[in-house]
């Protein structure tokens, strides 16, 4: 069981705070910056702009020195840092449906990977970018971020387990 | 008399960094990483700390147990504090401060069937973050974690981008001629 700086009493109440201060700041700087990573794949390929990539770049850059920063100060918030060298390198962090083969993680990863930007791009934004300008007063992104919001009690009563009973007929299963 | 710092070059500066989006993106990953060591007592999944359809996601189902009584599925950092998640609501309130201040705020709508095509957008994005576990935001925290599948998932979507784009500008050559 990691533990954090906080202890456990007092971080299930520090969670909802932390994290709402967290995102005013991020959303008020994605409306100045207008930050998109779908956004800046797409300017990369169409016109060769590379300010909003960089803005994705630097996140990935970011957080592997970020995480590997807090490593150093929290070893004991970190567990698995860093995950390929500790962990089976194949298989992913917790988060996805669980109980399934690394094959079956690689394919979860790939096809929706593929057509979430196709889709993204299609419809003019990932979804940080989709919920700014809802904020912004778009409606048609209103709209995105509702379908979101649908989608994942769906999510939860029904596909979820459709994936797993998938992948498992496919012998993908652990 | 030692000359004081120049106010206006400052200021010029900080809005400058402010509207870059590498400013944000270095931010973002710091301070994901800040909340991980601050917050993972409470539990939950490792790069945890910033996701749009994940913390979508333990929004809208955090509250509804909470409400209805009924157990959908979410993370166990939302599932163990006393309210889910929150960044997703900072980011619509961060973001509508931020337009209402710069006066960028402008309703703008559009006809029904364009409502219905972001709303169905919507709802496969999510199944398809959910699926994979996490938005584009997660999978490059997970891929700053050392997680391999994540940078499988920054890889297609790339080239799902590269399709979406040549679709598009098809689509364009055909309304030009």
């Amino acid at each position: 069981m990691a533990t954090g700086i906080l202890s456990k009493e007092v971080a299930i109440y520090a969670v909802p705070l932390v994290t709402l201060l967290l995102g005013i700041l991020i959303g008020y700087l994605a409306q100045r910056s207008g930050y998109c990573s779908i956004g800046g794949f797409r300017d990369y390929v169409l016109f060769r702009h590379t300010r909003l990539l960089s803005g994705y770049v630097t996140l990935i850059v970011a957080s592997f020195f970020g995480y590997l920063l807090f490593w150093f100060v929290t070893p004991a918030a970190m567990e698995h840092f860093f995950w390929a060298l500790t962990s089976n390198p194949l298989m992913p962090v917790p988060g996805a449906p669980a109980g399934l083969s690394p094959a079956a993680y690689l394919i979860l990863a790939a096809i929706p990977g593929f057509l979430i930007g196709l889709i993204c791009v299609l419809l003019g934004g990932c979804p940080i970018r989709q919920t700014v300008m809802a904020s912004e007063g778009s409606y048609k992104a209103a709209f995105f971020f509702i379908g979101m919001c649908v989608g994942s009690v769906i999510f939860a009563t029904f596909v979820s387990g459709w994936v797993v009973v998938l992948m498992r007929a496919f012998g993908l299963g652990v | 008399m030692a000359a004081a710092p120049d106010p206006t070059s400052l200021k010029d500066l900080l809005s400058r960094c402010s509207r870059h989006p590498a400013f944000l993106g270095a931010l973002i990953g710091i301070l994901a990483a800040f909340s991980q060591s601050l917050l993972i007592s409470a539990g939950g999944p490792e790069a945890y700390g910033f996701c749009v359809a994940c913390h979508t996601r333990d929004l809208v189902n955090g509250m509804t147990n909470i409400i209805t009584g009924a157990s959908l599925a979410l993370a166990p950092i939302s599932k163990n504090a006393i309210l889910p998640v929150m960044s997703v609501v900072g980011v619509i309130i961060g973001a509508f401060l931020s337009a209402k201040v710069h006066k960028e705020h402008k309703i703008k709508k559009t006809d029904y069937q364009e409502y219905l095509i972001y709303f169905i957008g919507g709802f496969v994005v999510l199944q398809l973050a959910m699926v994979f576990g996490g938005c584009p935001y997660r999978a490059a925290l997970r891929t700053g974690y050392g997680d391999i599948t994540a940078l499988l998932f920054i890889i297609m979507m790339g080239l799902g981008v590269i399709a979406g784009t040549l679709l598009m500008l098809r689509k364009a050559e055909k309304e030009m001629n």
